[in-house]
């Protein structure tokens, strides 16, 4: 991708340069921090806090999965991260800040917007625009006004090559994305989220609604992603956690009760809470 | 129940044997859940009969006009009717060529004395508005002067009357005439005291619609001349009125000398079509009386049928004689009409001669005709004289084969009559002459309002509605919403006198500001016209598409939306690439469906749309929207109330509802295949 592209794309070129203004959190650990949470407390409704005291760094190149039982704030912290709770009028963090790329991402200078741009989201529930399968992934350059059919071709191209849904759709690009099947719409909405290349990719349960078979081959598309993008997910499946993620963050009823590395928490947990919760006996 | 699950069950108790058994409320064996059912079931198919009955009904009706207005035709081409129209037809396009060129003539001449004029218009404008201002005080003057002559004209009376002059009548009348003089002058004094108010008043210099403004300078005059002039028996003119009169005649006096050759031109013209005229008006009432006879056989069966009856039900002889008496006068014998029409056959040459005289005339003096002119108006109607003299020829031209080949037995073929009935040109009933059942002065009218009506009602009523949907908060929703909706719950006949009280002459005033002069059709002449239907219209429809297209947002799924936010999309982004696509065929239905209620619409139309069964003068271009028009849905409403059942007029009528029908299928069956056609993405 070159700059000419577009002004507010931030290419490869640009990573180098933002490495410089790593926030404080990265602390001890050796992998650089790309989120910092510190210290958050959020409610949906003035006075009542839903994330408790929420500190935590995610690094770049990782997977962090956010695991625990309904409930427990997982969610909302994923949308704290891009903004998405601004949707709701009356929410708001009331403690702490989150810092991505070293910038305080509540401040009143940032636009959500543009902070959507570089942190994309996956939904629980696939949800393809009701356009062809090239729209539904030229969607987000054409919102940054890119209009050229040469760019538009290659980057729908590269995208859904890189989730691995070319040789199955390349035949009918124009045909509606809701044609598709189940897993094959994640996929896409996959491939809609990384055409813009964000720098972080937020996944809220993307495979709960999807059958083994296409579980299995998200799974193996988000291993091949976390090379290029930083994957933070929410899962219900402590499988799927085991297998697709470099950190695993246990939450409940709001507070965050351990993170370590996977392996770590699944096999020796410090917290007694963490290991109720992995083998099986709440939740 | 088989016998044997009988035998089995001998033995158990009742409670056992009624357990599978339905229990508590039976119809006929039924339960109330089948009662229920039924019932809905039937109230269902009740509808759908009821519309399959009326379906039934409006065609039998509609398809029994064809060969009643088939037989129609073929007495118009029988009496002789059709060829003097085609005579008439040519004298029609001559009327026009003559009426522009002297519009534009006039507005030659007048163009110099324009401001004289608006000071002798502004001047009867404000004396009439103070009169109705100061009605009561100048009543009472008006009374009392009627009086006072009255009396004087009783006093001159009495002292003409022979004998002796009755002293005690004479003084008294006397004494009640310096009375009433006293009492008009008190009278008079009060009325110059109100004029003099009022004239301070806006409300008296209301000059009207079509007024043009005068200067001050001549405003103060135009007051001098009013005070003048403001009481009932004012006999002369202020002088200076005198003068603007004067100076206006002479104005026109000079261009009128400048333009005697103009004037000359155009009483060439209207000479010219004389013999013309002369020889259309005999045809006329030669093929009128040929009709009369051809009518008189239709109806002289039933006739002699009532005679008949009469003298069967009656017991007088004499009575019944008379009657079998006047049965037997009735003629029914088919009228020769080879011999009605020789009058029209022997003319073919006449007229021939005539028209070629006629159209060399026509040629010349349209060549004679000025080519520019001064005025605006002038330019205009010049130009359309132009328009109509090229349809003139072009008249000329086509009639001169129908016209040499007519034959008045010259068979009509079956498509005539729905040839006559769809492209029509006239809607003529209750003619002494013929009726003609012809669509497009109806479908044109409809059309055009139901055009401007969707126009302006859908970029209103979709915008409103993704606002309110999309991008306004919770207040501004609760607010704007049921207002939207409250338009719907006005009786079309309530918006109907609104536009003809006040929406249609505020439209009019509106028309004539200055800075509004490009939009087509301004000024506005009327107050009752296409567009100011259109604009009700519209108004009623906002409702309809507002409602249904806010439904159409409000099922996009909420998801759309969010997956489009995050991917950085901004509001109005998401607004116009998602979710207004989303909700397309919603939208494109909501559309279609206000189109319904408009082209159905009939009493905001019947109201307000000018009633004129013509079809509106093209040659104005867009300006066509300041003329009044009728429409399918008024001409219905309007007519079949007064029509005699099973008439022609009436089936012709039924038709015109069919036709509506047919349109508004047509409309569903087109959204339904947009839809498909969207669904498929």
């Amino acid at each position: 991708m070159k700059t000419t592209m577009s002004k507010n794309r931030i290419t490869n070129t640009d990573i180098p340069e933002e490495n410089r203004v790593i926030s404080s959190h990265a602390g001890g650990n050796t992998a650089e921090t790309i989120i910092g949470i510190d210290d958050v407390n959020f409610a949906y409704n003035k006075g009542t806090d839903v994330l408790k005291d929420v500190s935590l760094d995610i690094n770049r190149g990782e997977v962090t999965a956010f695991i625990g039982p309904s409930g427990c704030g997982k969610s909302t912290l994923l949308r704290c991260l891009n903004r998405m709770n601004d949707l709701i009028l009356t929410a708001s963090i009331t403690k702490g800040s989150i810092n991505i790329l070293g910038t305080d991402i509540y401040d009143p200078k940032v636009d959500p917007i543009e902070l959507r741009k570089h942190v994309g989201m996956v939904f629980q529930k696939y949800n393809p625009f009701p356009k062809s399968i090239y729209e539904n992934v030229a969607f987000g350059l054409r919102i940054q006004g890119i209009k050229k059919a040469s760019i538009l071709d290659e980057v729908v191209e590269r995208s859904l090559t890189y989730a691995g849904l070319w040789d199955e759709v390349k035949d009918r690009l124009h045909s509606s994305g809701l044609g598709l099947s189940g897993g094959q719409q994640q996929r896409l909405c996959i491939a809609r989220t990384i055409a813009v290349e964000p720098k972080i990719i937020l996944m809220d349960e993307p495979c709960s609604a999807l059958d083994p078979l296409s579980t299995a081959i998200i799974e193996d598309l988000i291993t091949r992603l976390k090379n290029e993008f930083t994957i933070v997910i929410v899962t219900h499946n402590m499988q799927q956690a085991t297998r697709v993620s470099d950190r695993t963050a246990y939450f409940y009823l709001g507070e965050l009760i351990e993170v370590g590395p996977t392996t770590t928490i699944f096999n020796n947990p410090t917290e007694k809470r963490t290991e109720d919760y992995i083998s099986g006996r709440f939740g | 129940m088989s016998d044997s699950n009988a035998d089995t069950q001998k033995g158990s108790s009742d409670f056992e044997k009624r357990i599978f058994q339905r229990k508590g409320f039976t119809f006929f064996g039924l339960g109330l859940q089948d009662v229920i059912r039924y019932f809905f079931g039937g109230n269902a198919s009740l509808a759908i009969i009821i519309l399959i009955l009326i379906c039934f009904f409006l065609a039998k009706e509609a398809a029994m006009f064809f060969p009643d207005h088939h037989r129609g035709l073929k007495a118009y081409r029988s009496a002789g009717q059709e060829f003097v129209d085609y005579i008439g037809q040519e004298i029609e396009q001559h009327t026009r060529i003559y009426s522009s060129a002297n519009i534009a003539y006039f507005a030659e001449v007048n163009r110099t004395s324009l401001e004289e004029d608006a000071i002798l218009r502004a001047q009867r404008a404000v004396l009439a508005n103070v009169e109705s201002l100061t009605a009561r005080s100048w009543k009472e003057l008006e009374r009392g002067l009627d009086n006072l002559e009255d009396a004087q004209e009783d006093l001159d009376d009495l002292k003409e009357s022979e004998g002796a002059l009755d002293a005690s009548a004479l003084s008294k009348l006397t004494k009640d005439i310096a009375q009433l003089e006293a009492k008009i002058v008190t009278v008079r004094a009060k009325l110059k005291k109100e004029v003099t108010v009022v004239l301070g008043s806006e409300k008296a210099w209301d000059l009207g619609g079509g007024g043009i403004g005068i200067s001050s300078g001549a405003r103060a005059k135009v007051l001098d001349a009013v005070l003048f002039e403001a009481f009932p028996d004012s006999k002369e003119d202020h002088p200076f009125i005198v003068e603007t009169k004067a100076a206006s005649r002479a104005k026109k006096g000079l261009e009128a000398e400048k333009l005697a050759g103009f004037k000359d031109t155009l009483k060439a013209l209207q000479s010219a079509v004389r013999p013309m005229k002369d020889l259309h008006s005999d045809l006329k009432k030669i093929a009128l009386e040929s009709r009369k006879e051809i009518n008189s056989l239709e109806t002289a069966p039933a006739r002699r049928d009532a005679w008949l009856a009469g003298a069967e039900s009656t017991d007088d002889p004499a009575e019944k004689a008379r009657m079998l008496a006047r049965a037997g006068e009735v003629v029914i014998a088919a009228p020769d009409l080879s011999a009605l029409n020789a009058p029209i056959y022997s003319s073919v040459d006449e007229h021939r001669t005539l028209l070629a005289t006629l159209q060399a005339e026509v040629e010349r003096l349209h060549k004679d005709l000025p080519d520019g002119a001064e005025t605006e108006s002038g330019r205009k109607n010049l130009k359309k004289a132009d328009h109509y003299y090229g349809e003139f020829v072009t008249t000329v031209r086509e009639n001169r084969d129908k016209i040499q080949g007519w034959r008045h037995d010259k068979s009509l073929g079956l498509m005539a009559s729905v040839g006559a009935f769809l492209m029509g040109k006239d809607w003529v009933t209750n003619s002494s002459w013929h009726d003609f059942y012809g669509l497009l002065p109806l479908f044109t009218g409809s059309f055009l309002i139901s055009i401007i009506a969707l126009v302006v009602a859908v970029p209103f009523a979709v915008s409103a509605a993704v606002y309110v949907n999309q991008l306004a908060n919770r207040r501004e929703q609760t607010f704007i919403k049921p207002a939207i909706e409250f338009i719907g719950a006005i009786p079309s006949v309530v918006l109907g006198f609104f536009g003809i009280l006040v929406f249609g002459e505020t439209l009019r005033m509106v028309s004539q500001l200055e800075y509004l002069q490009w939009i087509p059709g301004f000024p506005m002449a009327e107050r009752l016209t296409i567009l100011n239907a259109g604009l009700l219209l519209a108004f009623m429809a906002v409702p309809t598409i507002f409602t249904l297209t806010e439904d159409a947002l409000n099922n996009v799924p909420r998801a759309l939306a969010e997956n489009s936010l995050a991917m950085g999309a901004t509001k109005l982004q998401t607004v116009f690439r998602v979710i207004v696509p989303t909700a397309i065929s919603g939208i494109i239905a909501a559309v279609l469906l206000g189109f319904g209620r408009i082209i159905g619409e009939t009493m905001v139309v019947l109201l307000v749309a000018g009633n004129k069964i013509k079809i509106p003068d093209f040659t104005e271009g867009l300006g066509v929207i300041a003329q009044p028009a009728h429409t399918m849905t008024g001409i219905i409403a309007q007519e079949l109330g007064e029509v005699d059942n099973g008439s022609l007029h009436w089936r012709a009528l039924f038709m015109v509802g069919v036709i509506l029908f047919v349109i508004s299928l047509g409309v569903n069956f087109t959204a339904q295949q947009i839809l498909k056609k969207l669904q498929k993405i």
